[in-house]
């Protein structure tokens, strides 16, 4: 805009908000800072913050802001050209215990050993794409704020290696990878990621779809979601703690990223797979790839229908990362998703009238309601309105905290998504608040 | 038979110290790897913004930039600012959407009508 500006952030955020300035070529800004947090505290102690003093300098938050208003600009601030961080192709020759320790105190790894990616290594990855090594896949960004990292297929196949895949993975790898979708979010609310795989390439990297399809059983599975970490860790700028990665609690799904296929053999008919259902042709392979937070396991033995069990369990998702609402008025609803057995999926279809995926989706986009205790926190325009008597808010202050609210928790345009798969020794179902981003081809990329 | 002992041992140690100095230097072998890092994005580097020479007499905006539950700190910083600093104009306004949307309207009104600006995301 060319004005002067003065940045306040809470001091937590300090290897962040100054690693997103430097990127954003402003590395000289200065940056105001206040005790940390603010959210939800009350204003008396907010104002004690900013009498206060910015806690990482000791100075008066207050003189700092009219410095960084006034105070003339030095000729270092007025200089131009571009922030180059040069990249060698090659590490320094070591052993191989000092190279895995060197890539794991950089923050290259999962914490678990991996493969080193020797030329050898990474001629023998590049034979499972006709794509050549200096092609570029995609672009990457740790978070909305940040700019993105471009990456070739030789960059992937580097991660590919260290995640312990095979050629014949790759393709898979490479799709994946030309989403641009980061695993590992910078959200502070410790986002996980999920991806499904679907069509001919299942089968023929050997996928787990049978008994327990989501867990460590197959190499397939293994691999290819462990390689995602790397992807975001190494090519996207992602995942480093305190700089680009802030979740909390983090998320142990982000170990393999609930790297999955769907059965799509067992859907009953009718039940179209998830690729087809994104436009893609039965035949080819497609990985798609959601955003969320949480898994619900239903395993109660319940005589009620699936989908009013599914009903009543999805309301919990209300509450389960930022998804709710995250800013009040404007952002108040989440996604859903299902991951079932092929027993459960028959029992909907045959016995509960649900033809198609899509059926079963609007019927839970339409029935899952926030509760009104929750409805009000999400929309404090609309309690205002109710405090004020407006109808037909008001009206809605006679319903108890715990009862259905007459907003659907799942946005209509994101609904609940639902995968199949699994082996078939109980009729169980995983619920989570899981949103679908995106789909790439994987024969595209062999 | 002591004597034929005593060879045996001798062999199996001479034989299992080979075993030990080939693992040795195994171990020890330089290895060279490609940089599993990528290239981060070139970025132009950009002056900073002329500042004002006093606040006053001069309009400037507050932006909260609405991560939720923190308005509090934006109205205290007008409140504060506007008591010690009388003769300006503070102005303060919520961003659209949430704090990772951007907001182009707003962006021009400052640059039509204010001087200089704060820019605040609480947590």
């Amino acid at each position: 805009m060319g004005l002067p500006a003065a940045p306040i952030v809470t001091s937590r955020f300090q290897d962040l908000a100054e690693r997103t300035a430097s990127g954003l070529g402003m590395p000289r800004e200065k940056i105001i800072y206040i005790p940390h947090p603010v959210s939800n505290k009350p204003a008396a102690e907010c104002r004690k913050y900013l009498e206060g003093n910015n806690p990482l300098t000791g100075k008066p938050v207050v003189e700092e802001i009219v410095a960084a208003l006034t105070a003339p600009l030095t000729e270092e601030d007025k200089k131009t050209g571009f922030v180059e961080e040069p990249r060698e192709r090659l590490l320094k020759p070591d052993t191989a215990e000092n190279l895995q320790r060197r890539l794991r105190e950089n923050g290259m790894t999962d914490g678990l050993p991996v493969i080193l990616p020797t030329e050898e290594k990474i001629a023998e990855m590049l034979t499972g794409t006709s794509r050549k090594a200096d092609e570029v896949v995609g672009q990457m960004r740790p978070s909305p704020a940040q700019k993105g990292w471009t990456y070739t297929v030789e960059m992937v196949a580097v991660n590919a290696v260290m995640a312990g895949a095979k050629p014949e993975h790759f393709p898979v790898i490479l799709a994946l990878a030309s989403t641009g979708q980061a695993s590992l979010p910078s959200s502070t609310s410790s986002m996980a990621r999920m991806m499904v795989v679907n069509g001919p390439v299942r089968n023929e990297l050997k996928f787990n779809m049978g008994i327990g399809a989501l867990g460590p059983f197959s190499e397939a599975n293994a691999v290819i979601g462990r390689s995602w970490t790397l992807i975001t860790k190494n090519l996207g700028g992602g995942g480093k703690t305190g700089i680009t990665y802030l979740g909390t609690l983090g998320s142990n799904l982000n170990y393999n990223n609930i790297c999955f296929a769907e059965k799509e053999e067992a859907l009953p008919p009718g039940w179209k797979p998830l690729h087809v259902q994104k436009g893609f042709a039965g035949e080819e392979s497609v990985v798609s790839v959601f955003n969320g937070w949480t898994m619900l396991n239903y395993s109660a033995y319940n005589p009620d229908a699936y989908h009013q069990l599914m009903r009543r369990q999805m309301v919990a998702l209300e509450m389960s990362g930022a998804g709710a609402h995250h800013t009040p008025d404007v952002n108040i609803q989440t996604a859903g998703i299902l991951v079932m057995d092929p027993l459960v999926a028959r029992a909907l279809k045959e016995e509960e009238g649900f033809e198609t995926k899509e059926k079963l989706n609007g019927w839970l986009t339409e029935n899952v309601r926030f509760t009104m205790w929750n409805y009000w926190n999400a929309l404090p325009s609309n309690l205002k309105k109710a405090q004020q008597g407006i109808q037909p808010f008001a009206s809605l202050l006679k319903r108890a905290p715990e009862s259905d609210s007459p907003l659907q928790l799942f946005a209509p345009k994101a609904g609940v998504e639902i995968v199949v798969t699994g082996g078939e020794t109980n009729s169980f179902w995983y619920a989570g608040d899981f949103r679908y981003l995106a789909s790439s081809s994987v024969d595209k990329w062999k | 038979m002591k004597k034929e002992s005593f060879l045996s041992l001798a062999l199996i140690c001479v034989i299992a110290g080979l075993f030990v100095s080939c693992a040795q230097k195994a171990d020890q072998r330089m290895v060279t790897i490609v940089n599993p890092a990528g290239q981060p994005p070139q970025t132009p580097l950009l002056p900073r913004a002329p500042r004002v020479d006093t606040l006053d007499g001069k309009t400037i905006y507050i932006i909260d930039a609405r991560y939720p539950l923190t308005h509090q700190l934006f109205e205290e910083m007008q409140k504060l600012l506007s008591e010690r600093f009388p003769e300006t104009n503070w102005i303060l306004k919520e961003k659209a959407g949430t704090y990772m949307d951007d907001d182009p309207k707003l962006w021009e009104e400052i640059k039509a009508n204010g001087h200089a600006m704060i820019m605040g995301v609480g947590h």
